[in-house]
C-alpha cells in the first residue's frame, strides 16, 4: 500500500505549519514546498484511484474507531474522481502562479499556505464521511477562499470578500442547525450511519435538516439565490484564485449538496428539486452572462450558468445522467479554468478589465489568445473537445429519461453561450487594438499550466474514453447507497490496546 | 428602508415561529435517539481510555480529527488577518492604543500577569481532569498577554517567537497523528499507555496534544490581538 | 423551596427559546443594521444562539456533567455496571465537544471579518454600508 487516504489531509497540514519555519531559513521554499505536497498528493491520488477501481472503496477510518464512533475518510470511485480532479487542478493552479506577480516574501507566503489549504479543505469535504467533520473542513476552504477573495489591496477587494463572508457564514449556521437536528433525532454524525437510520427520523424534522442543508450548502454550490457573492469574488480575487474557485470550491460544494440528496436522505421530489434550481440558475446566470461588459464577471456567471447544468444533469437522477454530470464537471474544472488563467493574461494590466480591452491582443498575445479560444470552445461545446461529450452525454441521458423541455433549454443555454463566447474571440482576434494597455507576456511556467490545461481539452475531446471508464464506476458508486453504508459500517476492528 | 425592515422582521418571525415548533417537539431534557455514540463514549472513555473528563476524550481522542481541522480554522484566520492587513514591509503602522495605564494598572498587571500564564498553564495541563481543555487554556494565556499590551503602550510582541511557538505546536499535534500511523494503527491513534483513572500522566495521548493545542492558541489568540492592535494609519 | 414539575419544565424550555431569541437577535442584527462592525456584531450573536441551541440539544433533566472526577466516582471500582449506572444521569457529552470546535471556528470567522472591515475602513474612511458600494450589493 503506497499510503492511505488521511494522507491528503495531514501532509498539507503539516506542511502548512511548517512553511513559515523553512521560510525564515530558506525564502524559497514557501513557493515549493506547497507544489511539491500538491504534486505527491496527486501521485498519491492517481494509485490509490487506479488501486480502488480495482479492489473497491477504501475506508479510512482515524483514531483507531471504526465508523459510528469515530470519523472516517472514505475513498470510493465516486470521491476519488473527485479527489484527483481537485489536487490536479490545485498542482496546476500552483505552477501558473508560482510567479505570478511581484509580491512581498510575506505576502507570498500567506498567499501560498492559503491556497494549499483552499485545496486541502475541498479534497477533505469530498473525502470524510462525517457531516460535522465536512462542516469543519467548508470552513476551512471558506476562511481561506475569504482570504484570497481580499488578497489584492488596490482592488474593491474588501468589499467583495465582505459580502461572501457575510453569506458564507450565515449560511454555514444554517449548516450547524441541520447537524443539530439530526443529532438530535438520531444521535450520531456519521453519515453512513445517519443514511442507514435515516427512516427513524421524524419525517418534518428529516424536512427541515434537507432545507438548512441545501441553504448551508448551496453558497458553496453556487445555486441561484445563494450566489450573488460569486460574481464579485471571482472577479476581484487575483486570477489563479477565480480560477480555484472554479476548478476546486464548487467542486467541493456540488458534491456535498449531491451527497445529502442521494445518499443520506431520501425525502421525495429532491431530484425534482435540482432540476429546477439547476435550471433557474443555468438560465438567469446566462442572460446575466451576456450583459456583462467585464471579462472576469462574463466568466464567473458563465461559471454559474455550468454550475446549474451540472446541477440539472445530477437531478436526472440516473446513472446516464451522473455519468454526464462528471463529464461535465470535469470539462468545467478544466476548461472555466483554463478561461480564467488566459483571461487574467488577456487583461493583465488593465485596471477595470473591460472587454473591449482584449481587443486585437491576439497579435500580441498569440498562445494565451489561442488557449483562450480553446478554452471558451470547450466550455461552450463545440464537436472536438472535451465539452461536447458532456452536452452530447446529458442530452442522451435526458432524452432517455424523456426531458425533452430541459434538452430544448440545454440547446437555448448552449447558444446563448456561444455567442458571448464568440464575442470575445472575435475581438481578441479580428478587431484592431485602440486601447494603450501594455500587453504582458505570459511567463514561462504559466505558459506550461495553460498549455497542460489545453492539452487535457484535447486529449479527452478526442478519446473520451480515457475518462470514461472512471466515471462509470464512479457514477455506479454515487448510486449504489447500500453498497456505501456498508463498506462504511462494516470496516475496521475496534483498534484498541 | 422601512419596508425593509419590516420585511426582515415579518421574515424572521416566521422562521422562528417554525424553528420553535419544530423544537418543541423534541421534547426537552429527554433524549430522543435509541441508540446513539454517545453511550459508547460514555463507558469506553472510563473504562478503556482510563479518562475522567468525557468532552475531552471526545474532542481529542474520538473526534480528533476535528480538533486538527479546528486548530487549522484558527491558523488560518491569524494567516488570513496578516495576509487582508498587510500593508508592505516599511509601513507598519502605529500602536493603536498609544495612552499608557497609570502606575498602579501597570504594576497590577505586571503582579497579574505571571498568574494568568499559569492559570492558563493549569487548564490545558489537566483539561482530561477537569472541565477545561487546551483552547480554553490557550484563551486564558491570551488574556494576560492582551493585559500586558492594554496597561503598557510600548509593550510588544515579537512576531518571530509567537510563529515559531505556533507552528512547532501545530506539527507537534500533526506528527503525534503520524507517529500513532507508524506505530501499526491510524492516523491520531492512541499508541501511549493509558494510565490509570484520574491521574495527571494518564490518558495516552490526550495531555500532549492538549498541551501542544493549549500553546498554538496562545500564540494565535496574541499574535491576532497584536495584529490588530498594532493597525493605525 | 419546592418546583413543580410544570415550573421545571418551563425553566427547561426557556433555554430553546432564549436561543431561539438570540439567533433572531443576530440574525436582525446582521441583515438590518448599517454600521460594518454592528454586522459583524450580529453575526456572532448568531453563533452564539447556535451554539447555545445545540448546547442545549444534549441536555437530559437533571443531568450531570459528563465527568468521572473523584468526588463521583468515590471509591467505586470501575465495572461496566458501575460506570452504566454513573453515565446514566450524566448529559450527552457529544453537542459539548461539537460547540468548542463550532465556538472556535465562530472565533476564526470573526476575526476574519473584522480584518477586513478594518480594510474596508482603511479605504473608504466609513463603516456605513450604504456608502460603501463600488461593487453592486
Amino acid at each position: 500500500m503506497v499510503g492511505s487516504p488521511v494522507l491528503f489531509i495531514a501532509v498539507p497540514l503539516l506542511a502548512a505549519f511548517l512553511i513559515p519555519l523553512l521560510g525564515m531559513i530558506w525564502k524559497e521554499s514557501i513557493r515549493i514546498l506547497p507544489g511539491l505536497v500538491l504534486l505527491y498528493m496527486l501521485v498519491l491520488a492517481v494509485t490509490l484511484l487506479g488501486q480502488v477501481m480495482h479492489t473497491g472503496t477504501i475506508v479510512e477510518i482515524i483514531a483507531g474507531w471504526k465508523p459510528p464512533w469515530g470519523i472516517n475518510l472514505v475513498f470510493s470511485p465516486f470521491t476519488g474522481v473527485l479527489a484527483t480532479l481537485m489536487i490536479g487542478m490545485g498542482f496546476i493552479i500552483w505552477i501558473y502562479s508560482y510567479r505570478f506577480k511581484n509580491v512581498d516574501f510575506e505576502e507570498a507566503k500567506k498567499y501560498f499556505i492559503l491556497f494549499m489549504m483552499l485545496v486541502t479543505g475541498s479534497v477533505g469535504i469530498v473525502l470524510t464521511g462525517d457531516i460535522f467533520n465536512q462542516f469543519v473542513f467548508i470552513e476551512i476552504t471558506s476562511i481561506s477562499a475569504y482570504a484570497l477573495t481580499a488578497f489584492y489591496k488596490h482592488r474593491d477587494s474588501a468589499e467583495a470578500s465582505f459580502k461572501y463572508l457575510m453569506i458564507g457564514s450565515l449560511s454555514s449556521m444554517f449548516l450547524l442547525l441541520a447537524i443539530i437536528l439530526i443529532y438530535s433525532q438520531l444521535g450520531t454524525l456519521n453519515m453512513a450511519d445517519i443514511a442507514s437510520k435515516a427512516h427513524l427520523m421524524k419525517p418534518e424534522f428529516k424536512i427541515l435538516a434537507v432545507i438548512f442543508f441545501i441553504v448551508g450548502l448551496g453558497i458553496e454550490a453556487e445555486i441561484f439565490p445563494l450566489n450573488g457573492w460569486a460574481p464579485d469574488a471571482y472577479a476581484q480575487a487575483p486570477g489563479p484564485v477565480g480560477a480555484a474557485f472554479a476548478g476546486i470550491v464548487v467542486k467541493a460544494g456540488v458534491y456535498a449538496l449531491i451527497r445529502i440528496i442521494f445518499t443520506l436522505f431520501d425525502v421525495s421530489g429532491t431530484h425534482q428539486f435540482l432540476i429546477v434550481i439547476g435550471l433557474t440558475t443555468l438560465i438567469i446566470s446566462e442572460m446575466a452572462a451576456i450583459r456583462q461588459e467585464r471579462l472576469k464577471r462574463m466568466l464567473a456567471y458563465s461559471s454559474l450558468g455550468q454550475m446549474g447544468l451540472v446541477l440539472v444533469a445530477f437531478g436526472i437522477g440516473t446513472e446516464e445522467g451522473i455519468f454526464a454530470a462528471l463529464f461535465l464537471l470535469i470539462n468545467h474544472a478544466i476548461g472555466k479554468s483554463l478561461l480564467f488563467l488566459s483571461g487574467s493574461y488577456l487583461v493583465y494590466n488593465s485596471a477595470d478589465k473591460y472587454i473591449n480591452e482584449t481587443n486585437g491582443m491576439g497579435k500580441f498575445l498569440p498562445i494565451t489568445s489561442f488557449l483562450f479560444a480553446l478554452g471558451a470552445l470547450a466550455v461552450v461545446g463545440m464537436p472536438p473537445f472535451s465539452g461536447f461529450w458532456g452536452k452530447f452525454f446529458m442530452m442522451s441521458a435526458a432524452a432517455h429519461a424523456n426531458m425533452l423541455l430541459v434538452i430544448a433549454l440545454i440547446l437555448s443555454v448552449s447558444l446563448i453561450e456561444l455567442v458571448y463566447y464568440f464575442r470575445v474571440v472575435n475581438r481578441i482576434y479580428f478587431y484592431k487594438k485602440e486601447s494603450h494597455i501594455e500587453p504582458k507576456k505570459p511567463t514561462v511556467n504559466a505558459v506550461i499550466a495553460m498549455v497542460t490545461l489545453g492539452v487535457i481539452i484535447l486529449v479527452i475531446g478526442f478519446y473520451p474514453d480515457v475518462i470514461s471508464g472512471y466515471l462509470h464506476q464512479a457514477s455506479q458508486a454515487l448510486l449504489d447507497k447500500g453498497k456505501y453504508i456498508q463498506d462504511v459500517l462494516s470496516t475496521g476492528q475496534l483498534l484498541t490496546h | 428602508m422601512k419596508m425593509k425592515k419590516i420585511l426582515v422582521i415579518s421574515l424572521l418571525a416566521v422562521f422562528g415561529v417554525y424553528l420553535t415548533e419544530a423544537l418543541f417537539k423534541l421534547d426537552f431534557g429527554r433524549q430522543f435517539f435509541q441508540q446513539g455514540v454517545k453511550d459508547f463514549y460514555l463507558v469506553t472513555t472510563p473504562m478503556k481510555l482510563q479518562v475522567a473528563n468525557v468532552v475531552t476524550a471526545i474532542v481529542v481522542n474520538f473526534r480528533g480529527f476535528d480538533t486538527l481541522g479546528e486548530v487549522t480554522v484558527l491558523f488560518l484566520a491569524t494567516t488570513a488577518m496578516g495576509s487582508i492587513l498587510y500593508k508592505g514591509r516599511h509601513q507598519l503602522g502605529e500602536r493603536a492604543v498609544l495612552f499608557s495605564g497609570s502606575r498602579i494598572v501597570t504594576t497590577g498587571s505586571r503582579l497579574l500577569f505571571p498568574a494568568i500564564i499559569l492559570l492558563g498553564a493549569y487548564v490545558f495541563i489537566h483539561g482530561h481532569l477537569t472541565p477545561g481543555g487546551g483552547f480554553q487554556g490557550g484563551v486564558i494565556i491570551a488574556t494576560g498577554f492582551l493585559l500586558m499590551l492594554m496597561a503598557y503602550a510600548d509593550y510588544s510582541v515579537s512576531h518571530i517567537v509567537l510563529s515559531v511557538v505556533e507552528s512547532l505546536a501545530g506539527i507537534t499535534f500533526a506528527t503525534i497523528g503520524l507517529l500513532g500511523m507508524l506505530h501499526g494503527g491510524s492516523f491520531l491513534q492512541d499508541f501511549l499507555p493509558n494510565g490509570s483513572l484520574n491521574d495527571l500522566l494518564s490518558g495516552g495521548i490526550i495531555p500532549i496534544i492538549y498541551i501542544a493545542v493549549g500553546f498554538k492558541v496562545g500564540a494565535e489568540l496574541t499574535g491576532l490581538i497584536y495584529t490588530a492592535l498594532n493597525e493605525k494609519d | 423551596m419546592n418546583f413543580t414539575l410544570f415550573d421545571l419544565k418551563i425553566i427547561e424550555y426557556s433555554f430553546f427559546i432564549t436561543a431561539i431569541l438570540v439567533i433572531m437577535i443576530g440574525l436582525y442584527g446582521a441583515l438590518v443594521k448599517k454600521s460594518l462592525i454592528k454586522v459583524v456584531i450580529g453575526l456572532s450573536v448568531f453563533d452564539s444562539g447556535i451554539n447555545l441551541l445545540l448546547i442545549s440539544v444534549g441536555y437530559i433533566t437533571s443531568g450531570t456533567a459528563p465527568i468521572f472526577s473523584p468526588a463521583l466516582v468515590k471509591d467505586m471500582p470501575l465495572t461496566l455496571e458501575n460506570i452504566k449506572k454513573l453515565s446514566a444521569g450524566m448529559v450527552d457529552p457529544v453537542p459539548q465537544a461539537l460547540v468548542l470546535t463550532a465556538i472556535v471556528i465562530g472565533f476564526g470567522v470573526t476575526a476574519v471579518a473584522l480584518s477586513l472591515v478594518i480594510r474596508l475602513y482603511r479605504h473608504h474612511q466609513t463603516l456605513n454600508i450604504d456608502e460603501i458600494k463600488n461593487l453592486k450589493w
